[in-house]
């Protein structure tokens, strides 16, 4: 009886993941396809011709016009650099807000960051959008990485580690003569390893992920993100190219795929422990 | 502890760079939208005309260009969270059932594969769904055809289009709200089952009695940042369905985009920004005043 419950519920674990896997594997599937094939109708998840000249033609910039290592380079270096400035700044008005009971005004700021939690994008993206415009800085590097910085989720995350943070090292090393910096750098960072990778693999996901900020603050194809650069061939000329797309669509996902999968766990505690998105 | 002025200082010092991004990329942009929504703000013009709040009057004047792009798209949306939120709440709550009735040894696999396509960035999700969709060669269409069934217009046609739309999103996003639900089931204490089983309690009534009321609050959870989430839709229909068939799938932030970047009218695209954004407020203060009650 138990088993035969188990048989069951195995099957149809086995179908509801057929239903999140498909996509993905026929998304590869198409990949190796050329456009004759990818549009034929047929259900073969093995190409007749297999064929690597969707990935060749994009990575060499055979495909019209289309600079996808330039598009995926900016992508992982809008991300990288993001992931960094929000790992250093979060940290340290976290440890400030946390640890240092003499930092002005700091319950206010505490509720205001939490506060801004609340705030939805639709509510910044058009002035924000304006204020790059009058700086001169659309279509920059400044305007991909910089925005993603005001987020007060890592500051929220890190607040809530760092309170429960046993306070008698740090004592004992002020008492030493170190300084904050040297207490922050030297005993607060080296403990917060995990929560800082997870921190990291959540804010690189989102920046790389994000594609209407992107889509509409770079104006020339060269500075274009991998998810913004599909999202205009996806409207554009490339609609019944999907041997080439999907081409795309692999190599943009494998980064954040790979990180995803290695990094799931924390991933998942971050989720379920912050109780926030 | 010494709190001298120089300490106050240092201390500070670790908070500056965060205020300062917090301040120039959150609260100016907060301050500047409802500046622009006040004045007659053409995106390519320099002269900005202040109007007051003739822009908010003219969405709530019925029967005007403005009204009509403002309340059609929330409709729309309203529509779309209508027909998503209570499937990802669903179907989001069997599946991690589903996950762990499994054998140990497999159960963190199938999270896994559940959870994949979370991972996935909107526009990648989207492209990949336009293809499985497509009314010639998409993939949808193809299994069907084995079953002798007429290709379904899945992207140009009411209903399809909104069970495209549904589906791509269930696809994208039902793995968060299983881990949410699956951490929640995991809480409830053991015993409890135990004490119900010697009761002579089936599972149905052990579901009923014990889980449900244990989970609720987690359910009201997912039920916000779902309903939220479902409230900002863009990717999909922007890139699945174009708004289309006419404009029946064209949400409210397609229109607000539409008006600032395509009729250049950052004013009153503004002004229906900021009231969008005061609606998902409301539904966020609504769960921070439950969440609040439930600790009392």
């Amino acid at each position: 009886m138990r088993r035969m419950q188990t048989t069951i519920y195995v099957s149809i674990a086995v179908l509801v993941a057929a239903f999140f896997l498909l996509p993905l594997i026929w998304m590869i599937s198409t990949s190796l396809k050329n456009d004759f094939e990818a549009l034929s109708g047929q259900m073969n998840f093995i190409p007749n011709k297999p064929t690597l000249d969707n990935y060749i033609q994009g990575l060499t910039g055979g495909l019209m016009n289309v600079p996808i290592g330039r598009w995926i380079t900016n992508s992982l270096s809008v991300a990288v650099a993001s992931t960094g400035l929000i790992l250093l700044f979060s940290s340290m008005a976290a440890y400030a807000l946390a640890r240092l009971p003499d930092l002005p005004l700091r319950k206010s700021m505490i509720s205001v960051f939490i506060a801004s939690l609340m705030i939805p994008g639709v509510l910044t993206f058009l002035p924000m959008y304006m204020e790059f415009n009058a700086l001169g800085l659309i279509n920059t590097y400044y305007a991909l990485t910089l925005p993603y910085t005001a987020g007060a989720f890592g500051v929220f995350l890190l607040f809530q580690f760092f309170t429960s943070f046993p306070k008698e090292i740090e004592e004992a090393a002020r008492i030493d003569g170190a300084n904050k910096w040297q207490v922050y750098s030297r005993i607060v960072l080296p403990s917060s390893v995990s929560i800082m990778v997870t921190l990291g693999i959540f804010s690189f996901m989102a920046v790389y992920n994000d594609f209407v900020w992107p889509l509409y603050v770079t104006t020339s194809p060269e500075m274009r993100t991998i998810t913004a650069g599909i999202a205009i061939m996806a409207q554009g000329s490339f609609t019944q190219s999907y041997g080439k797309l999907m081409a795309m669509t692999t190599i943009a996902t494998l980064p954040v795929l790979i990180i995803f999968i290695i990094g799931q766990r924390s991933f998942v505690k971050a989720i379920t422990q912050s109780g926030i998105k | 502890m010494k709190t001298s002025l120089y300490s106050r200082f240092t201390s500070s010092l670790f908070v500056l760079p965060y205020l300062l991004c917090f301040v120039s990329f959150l609260l100016i942009p907060i301050v500047y939208g409802f500046y622009i929504s006040l004045h007659d703000f053409e995106l390519l013009s320099d002269k900005h005309k202040y109007v007051g709040f003739d822009n908010y009057i003219k969405i709530f004047t019925p029967d005007t260009y403005l009204s009509d792009l403002f309340f059609k798209g929330l409709w729309i949306t309203i529509q779309f969270v209508i027909y998503s939120v209570p499937l990802l709440i669903i179907i989001g709550l069997l599946l991690a059932l589903l996950v762990n009735q499994l054998p140990g040894r497999i159960r963190g696999l199938f999270r896994t594969f559940f959870f994949l396509p979370y991972a996935i960035s909107a526009s990648v999700m989207a492209v990949i769904w336009l293809m499985m969709f497509d009314t010639n060669a998409g993939f949808i269409n193809s299994m069907l055809a084995k079953f002798s069934v007429m290709p379904v217009p899945w992207l140009t046609d009411i209903p399809a289009a909104w069970v495209a739309l549904v589906t791509t999103t269930l696809w994208w996003t039902i793995g968060f709200n299983m881990v949410i639900f699956v951490n929640a089931l995991n809480q409830v204490p053991e015993d409890f089952y135990e004490a119900a089983s010697m009761d002579g309690a089936n599972a149905w009534q052990k579901f009923i009695g014990i889980t449900l009321p244990i989970i609720k609050p987690v359910m009201l959870f997912v039920m916000i940042t779902s309903t939220i989430a479902s409230f900002n839709i863009y990717a999909q229909p922007f890139l699945l369905t174009r708004g289309g068939p006419g404009s029946s799938t064209k949400v409210l932030l397609m229109n607000i985009l539409d008006e600032a970047f395509k009729n250049k009218e950052i004013g009153t695209a503004s002004a229906m920004a900021i009231l969008m954004a005061i609606m998902i407020m409301i539904i966020s203060v609504i769960q921070y005043r439950l969440a609040y009650a439930r600790k009392e």
